[in-house]
């Protein structure tokens, strides 16, 4: 739950999606689920020439399995932080493999 | 026969052959109640073959006879406010129009009963109506499609409002069922002689069918009602506007209603007819009203009959599970829409109201109950239909997710609220911790440790959750229940098949499928005390080093999550309560562990060139970015310890090690560069805060201690070993001149400077950064400065004559390099004479 945890913070930050399409997408975040599933708003595609059929989408929902790529605001994110949220996220999975 | 291929014989010749088949047109279309008594006088002829015994189905005598009390309730009695004129009588009906067609279905479907002699028992609103009242209630005009609510297809029937202006003398025996049609015709006799003047009877839209519209009965029924009410002085209820108190006006519960005469039930309707079964309640929940009324027992024995009864249903769905069985259905008030009230109101048409003597051999049921038995009971026959209704709309989409996806809703939802409540910082740490800082920024609260933040979540919790929604609460609490009692079921994360060559593991979206299982130990238990001494730790190789320094982090996780813990400040003040003292002590433990996890008080190895395991540890950058957390926690002698190892050990921290300037190079290397700067922002800071506070003796003797185990020469040519010079002798002057020490420690002190200056003095220029290296030198004057403010005259002379130079420097410099650089070059060597009780401006004029 670490990464549905932070894109959590991300709510409102824009941010640019990569999916595994080369489909590059910039939005605001407006949602995220625990499959990181995303939901963009006011979204630009970044090579637009090439995908001109989506230049008139104004809102995207994504499905998480289809991200390769999440391009952070860095200001937005906290490293240490993350840091420690990642060593509880570590810890936890540990205990639970015990 | 017909265009349509339907069955177009008349009622009365179908009487011959005699079981009427069930599913044929007829027992289950939409009948003209009414139709008969329209008085049409080409039907009396007809009538004369049958015989109220023969046909009655004795459905009267089941009807409960009491309950009556808030009929005027119901039907809007008393005083209640003048009806209008737009009655929407047609539109309401079709609003339970489901309700209503259910419930005729379930009669058509029922068995019928056998005939026997009863005292015909419900045709009492069939009186000659009163002319005004009928005016008043305008009928609407042909059926709006709209309202129609598209239910289901009991049987294709035809559209008899089709026959009902072509052949005016068909339309009514065609409009009902045999059985029906020969029972209304045997009342028409009795209701021979209608009232002849009916002037407003056939209004626009019914004007050419000969037969009175629902809305004209409905009008009758009421002016009747109210009649009655007003003789019997009932004090004047609330008003509910049910329509569907339509169908009980004859007084027969269960009976279908034939409300819509023009229903367009032709139309092809897609829902299937199992939908129109679930609205009942279920076989072993009978209505709640049926220990009151003897008499439902009827209705709710047919229930049974349902379950065998072959679907027509074009889908052809399987059977639900279950019937939804939700009591609330039970209580539920539907409330209609304002438009609906029924017609009522004391200048109603009360006026030439024939009384019931006009039907004396009809003996009803519900006549003879009394006035409040039977509101009650028509009140109740409302509520429930209200109720299918309800059930009617909320179960048209019944069935469409299986149990299963149900649960795995509702998996869902609890593993959101689980995470938002009950671990909500282990399942959810970045997001809750971040958004506290946030909030704890906003308000200009400048609190420069980021991990306090973590630290106020306690308070500020609990004052909101108090004022918070307590239904949320206990909500929270419920699943909190609920996750425990799952959590307590042992859950195997693998299976192993008897036979099977492997193990198969599950994995859901928080504990993905372990790809390797491996069992890991607990390294921070390795430094218990007597469990693994010091050689657990004997290769300093880096994956120790890593290891040792994510104890630390462990640690401090733990210290942090059990300060959020905190029980928060007794209210007495003086008694700490067993809760606090447990917790200092929990705090005290984890303080402990932090401590060993630090590994500083090991001992040193006998091989001098090895690394205290520390300093090995503060090597890497994330045990650097630990320290000042670390001393958050640690109290004043544990900082001493600290100061004490890292002075002892500094030229073997990386940061010294490193930090000299090779010979023949003017840089030193990215990587060493960046450890400098996060030592300085890491490390040197709490020491500094320590050092800032600490006393002259204990600044003498680091220094002293400095002096005697480190190379000095070597600690002064890098950046952070004349940092740890500067604090010290800085730090030392400052308590010299606020006069806090006495003048055997100040003597002390100012020997172990004259050491210190002895091994300086002739390598002063050393100390600085190569020529060229474009590194900003101010470290450099600082400690200068620093020393020259403890020195002594003569000692200042050397100083001067030695930097002498590297000043001139400097301000020449100054004038070629941009303002900028300029400014700050000069403000920087300002720093050392000033320090000498000069200025730069003299040197610059």
């Amino acid at each position: 739950m670490l990464f549905f945890s932070f894109f959590k913070t991300l709510v409102d930050h824009e941010v640019t999606i990569e999916l595994k399409n080369d489909l590059s997408i910039r939005g605001t975040l407006k949602s995220v689920d625990q499959f990181l599933n995303i939901k963009l708003d006011e979204i630009q595609v970044v090579d637009e020439v090439k995908y001109p059929h989506l230049s008139a989408v104004k809102n995207v929902f994504i499905r998480g399995s289809v991200v390769r790529y999440v391009h952070l605001p860095a200001n937005a994110v906290d490293t240490t932080l993350l840091e420690d949220a990642t060593r509880r996220e570590a810890a936890a999975q540990a205990n639970k493999a015990k | 026969m017909s265009f349509f291929g339907f069955n177009t014989t008349l009622p009365r010749d179908r009487t011959a052959h005699a079981p009427h088949p069930r599913q044929a047109p007829g027992f289950s279309q939409q009948r003209d109640a009414f139709a008969g008594l329209s008085g049409n006088s080409n039907e009396k002829a007809d009538d004369d073959g049958y015989d109220f015994e023969d046909t009655y189905d004795g459905l009267g005598d089941e009807l409960d006879e009491g309950d009556d009390e808030f009929n005027d309730e119901t039907f809007g009695g008393g005083n209640a406010a003048a009806p209008g004129k737009d009655f929407d009588f047609f539109g309401s009906t079709a609003k339970v129009a489901n309700a209503i067609n259910e419930e005729q279905l379930l009669y058509a479907r029922g068995p019928k009963k056998p005939t026997q002699p009863a005292p015909p028992s419900y045709h009492q609103d069939h009186q000659p109506k009163a002319p005004s009242h009928a005016a008043a209630t305008k009928p609407k005009p042909q059926p709006a499609p709209k309202h129609q609510v598209p239910t289901e297809i009991p049987e294709l029937k035809p559209e008899m409002s089709l026959w009902a202006t072509t052949s005016p003398e068909a339309t009514p025996a065609k409009n009902l069922s045999a059985h029906a049609a020969v029972h209304y015709l045997h009342i028409e006799n009795q209701l021979q002689d209608p009232p002849p003047a009916q002037p407003n009877f056939s209004q626009p839209a019914p004007a050419t069918r000969k037969y009175k519209s629902l809305e004209e009965v409905e009008a009758e029924i009421l002016a009747k009602k109210q009649a009655k009410l007003a003789a019997a002085q009932q004090p004047p209820q609330p008003q509910l506007p049910p329509p569907t108190q339509l169908n009980q006006q004859d007084g027969w519960p269960g009976r279908p209603v034939q409300g819509f005469p023009q229903h367009p039930q032709m139309q092809m309707q897609q829902q299937p007819l199992q939908q129109i079964e679930l609205p009942f309640p279920p076989r072993g929940m009978p209505p709640p009203q049926q220990n009151q009324r003897p008499p439902q027992t009827d209705r709710t024995s047919e229930h049974p009959q349902r379950g065998p009864i072959p679907q027509p249903g074009p889908g052809g769905q399987l059977p639900f599970p279950q019937i939804p069985t939700n009591p609330q259905f039970q209580n539920n008030n539907i409330p209609f829409p304002m438009g609906m009230i029924p017609p009522q109101g004391p200048q109603g048409p009360q006026g030439p109201q024939p009384p019931f003597v006009g039907m004396p051999p009809i003996q009803p049921q519900i006549m003879q109950m009394t006035e409040e038995e039977r509101v009650k009971f028509l009140e109740e026959e409302s509520k429930r239909l209200k109720r299918n209704h309800k059930i009617a709309q909320l179960s048209r989409y019944n069935g469409l997710m299986t149990p299963s996806d149900k649960n795995f809703i509702t998996r869902i939802q609890l593993q959101q609220l689980v995470s938002v409540n009950e671990d909500s910082f282990n399942e959810d740490f970045y997001y809750q911790v971040y958004m506290a800082i946030r909030a704890r920024n906003n308000p200009q609260q400048p609190l420069d440790q980021f991990a306090q933040t973590y630290l106020g979540q306690q308070g500020a919790r609990g004052g909101r959750a108090r004022r918070q929604d307590n239904h949320l609460l206990r909500m929270q609490q419920q699943v909190q229940r609920a996750v425990a009692a799952a959590k307590a079921r042992p859950k195997a994360s693998q299976l192993v098949l008897e036979g099977s060559l492997g193990k198969i593991s599950f994995s859901n979206v928080k504990t993905p499928k372990p790809l390797l299982s491996i069992k890991k130990q607990d390294s921070t238990g390795a430094v218990e005390p007597g469990q693994k001494p010091a050689h657990a730790f004997a290769g300093i190789d880096r994956r120790s080093i890593l290891a040792a320094a994510e104890d630390i982090y462990r640690c401090l996780l733990d210290l942090d999550s059990h300060e959020r813990k905190h029980p928060g400040p007794s209210l007495t003040g003086q008694q700490p309560d067993a809760n606090t003292i447990q917790w200092f002590e929990a705090r005290d433990a984890l303080i402990a562990k932090l401590w060993r996890s630090l590994r500083i008080m090991e001992p040193f190895k006998d091989d001098p060139t090895a690394l205290h395991p520390f300093i090995a540890i503060l090597s890497v950058k994330k045990a650097k970015e630990a320290i000042p957390r670390v001393f958050r926690y640690i109290d004043l002698q544990q900082r001493i310890t600290i100061l004490t190892m890292i002075t002892i050990s500094l030229d073997q921290v990386d940061v010294i090690k490193d930090g000299r300037y090779a010979p023949d190079t003017l840089s030193l290397s990215n990587e060493t560069k960046k450890k400098i700067e996060v030592f300085s922002q890491n490390v040197l800071p709490p020491l500094l805060s320590y050092v800032g506070d600490a006393g002259l003796d204990v600044i003498t003797g680091l220094l002293g201690i400095l002096i005697d185990r480190v190379n000095v020469l070597l600690l002064s040519q890098t950046q952070v070993g004349l940092a740890f010079l500067t604090m010290f002798t800085s730090r030392a002057e400052i308590i010299k001149q606020a006069g806090q020490a006495d003048d055997q420690a100040v003597l002390k002190w100012t020997q172990t400077y004259d050491r210190l200056f002895e091994i300086l003095e002739d390598h002063l220029l050393d100390i600085f950064p190569p020529h060229g290296a474009q590194v900003d030198d101010m470290y450099v004057w600082q400690f200068l400065a620093s020393m020259a403010v403890v020195a002594n005259m003569s000692q200042q002379q050397k100083m001067v004559s030695v930097v002498k130079d590297r000043v001139n420097e400097n301000v020449q410099a100054s004038k070629t390099l941009p303002q900028e650089m300029g400014q700050h070059k000069l403000a920087n060597t300002n720093l050392f004479l000033r320090a000498l009780g000069l200025d730069i401006d003299l040197l610059l004029s």
